[in-house]
Formats: C-alpha cells, structure tokens, sequence
C-alpha cells in the first residue's frame, strides 16, 4: 500500500452516514462504477463515514433505500480494501468489532500514507 | 435504473405489463416466466435450461444486493453459484448476445443494471 | 508532498480534523472560504504542529474582513500564490 503509485488504484473516501445525505451513495456509485470497469478501488471511511458499516441498519422512515445491502455487495465488485479511520471510530465510541464488514482500522500516520500513496483520490 | 414511467406495453395473451424506454418492466412484481419468455423472444432469444439458471442467479443477486449486477460481478455470482466454467463472460455472451448485463437483467425483470455504460 | 485544501472554519465543522489525519509531516494545508477562518490567533491552535506549512487565501480573508487578523504563524497567499502551491504539491486534495 505504501508508495506504490499505481496508476490503476483508486482510493474513495467516505466521510458521509447513511440517510443523511445522498453523498455516501453517490461514493459507493462511484467506488462500483470504477471497479466494474476494473479498477482497483480502496474504501475509506472517514469521521462520520464510519457509521455506514453499522450493523442492523434498515431502510428509511419513508421507505428509502438503505446502503448496508450494497456495501455487502462490494466483494462482487472485488472491492476488498475497507479502510477506517480509527480516530472516527473512537470519536463515536465504536469498535472496530461492532461493524458489518471486516476492515482495517488505521491511524492518523497510516492514513496519511494511503492519501500519499494513491494518485486518484475521490472524497465524498 | 427502471423509471416510474411506462413508455410501451408488452402484451402476453390479454394482460399487457408496462416497459420503460430501455425495455425493462416497471412493474418488478409483474415479473413471471412469461414474462420473460415474451422478452427474451423480443430480444430473439429462445429461452433453455442454460439461460432460466443465469436469471436465477441474477434474481438471488437482487433480492440479496437490491441491485442488479455489472458484468463483473455477473461473472463472479455465475461463477460462485454455476461453477468456474460457466462463470465466464464468453459464456454469458453466447447465451445473452450483445451485453449480457444488461439484457438478462431484462429478461430476468429487474431494473437496469446500475453500474455499467 | 500534498496540498490539502480545507474550505470549513473549525468553529462550525469538524473537517479540519479529517483533514490533519490525512496529512503526512511535509503536507501544507491552504485554507479558503469560510476555512480562512482558522487563521484567526483563537482558532489557529487547532492546526498546532503546521507552523511553516499553513496558509490562507488572501482573497477570502479581504471579503471577510478579517485579512489583519490573521494569526503571524500563518502565511497569506492570493490566487496567484494558491496557484504556486498547486504546482508545487504532487496532488491537491480537497476536504469540505
């Protein structure tokens, strides 16, 4: 992951919840569009991004659509590089354990070097 | 991505279910065999046992995802459930000529795919 | 060497933490628009540990009227000097 510059890796970070806003949607589209079309794509969730890999989520009060169903979707896009902003975690008092899906948690050194490491970056 | 809006009407015998502009139905729940016999016959496809197991696994695929897949991920879900030698693209082509995301996911009536051009 | 570009004040939004996470120890960080803020002498101790790598867009804090209250740690720059830094970083990323 350090320094490898490769210019066919794409890192998006989210820093939205779900419901909100429709930014976290429109990362996650973005995030598929990139690997449908063979991308190397890297999630990571930043701040209050982390909370779309809360557990339990359902749809919303108006019925709307939730993103849990397409985050379990994104090995079959092989996006298997979940990343998490440790310190967003902690800020709302959850664990790495307590999230939907497997991810690496990092820290504010490491996550510097994943922004420096990659040449496409999106931010959502 | 299927719009609220229907632009024709397939007819099968009396009943007639709504399409929009690109084909696939409105309506998912209007969805039957055949419905997708009367579709894939538009599409000039005679529908076997080889297609009806694709258009399963793309019907689990969205009841699972609340998607309809790409072609990679197409390619992948066939492979997992069908086995490597039919988790193929020049497979899913032979049966689904032209683009086999989008035209399964039209015969298997859910909306289009997503994330494809 | 990145240029990370916030455009939030750290009155009212939690960005510019984002934004010194992701920065490695030789990334500068610009502050526009409502972000000029940060250079104010009461808020410019949330970007401790950036002296010589902080900046703010002249133009942003003229509008604002606050372009004789900046903090002496940060360096002002107008368009043509965000321009400079722009070159000079490998990338620009953008946090709002």
């Amino acid at each position: 992951m350090r320094e490898q510059h490769d210019d066919n890796d794409l890192l998006v970070i989210l820093r939205h919840g779900p419901h909100g806003s429709s930014w976290l949607k429109e990362g996650l589209d973005a995030a598929l569009v990139a690997a449908a079309f063979g991308r190397r794509v890297s999630l990571l969730f930043m701040g209050e991004g982390v909370t779309a890999l809360m557990t339990n989520q359902q749809t919303g009060a108006l019925g709307q659509k939730g993103t849990a169903a397409t985050l379990e979707m994104l090995e079959m896009y092989d996006i298997e590089t979940l990343l998490v902003d440790a310190q967003g975690l902690s800020c709302l008092g959850l664990s790495s354990e307590e999230l939907m899906l497997e991810v690496e948690c990092l820290s504010s050194a490491a996550l510097a070097r994943v922004l420096s490491g990659h040449r496409l970056v999106l931010t959502f | 991505m299927a719009s609220a809006e229907i632009y024709r009407y397939l007819s099968i015998e009396s009943k007639k279910y709504g399409l929009d502009p690109e084909g696939y139905l409105v309506d998912m729940n209007d969805w039957s065999p055949a419905v997708a016999e009367a579709l894939a016959t538009e599409e000039g496809i005679a529908l076997t046992s080889e297609h009806w197991e694709i258009l399963e696994v793309l019907r689990d695929f969205y009841a699972r995802y609340e998607m309809a897949p790409a072609m990679r991920p197409l390619v992948k879900s066939v492979g997992q459930i069908l086995g490597p030698e039919k988790g193929r693209s020049i497979y899913l082509m032979r049966l689904f000529p032209g683009s086999p995301a989008k035209v399964a996911a039209r015969l298997a009536g859910l909306p289009k795919p997503t994330h494809c051009l | 060497m990145l240029l990370h570009v916030v455009n939030r004040s750290p009155a009212t939004s939690r960005v510019y933490q984002q934004a010194l996470s992701g920065m490695s120890s030789e990334d500068r960080l610009l502050l526009i628009e409502d972000g000029v803020q940060g250079a104010l002498p009461q808020l410019v101790p949330y970007y401790a540990g950036l002296e010589g790598r902080l900046f703010a867009l002249k133009e942003d804090l003229a509008s604002r009227g606050l372009l004789g209250l900046c903090d002496a740690s940060v360096q002002v720059v107008d368009v043509d000097g965000f321009v400079e830094l722009t070159e000079e970083a490998e990338r620009t990323v953008s946090w709002y």
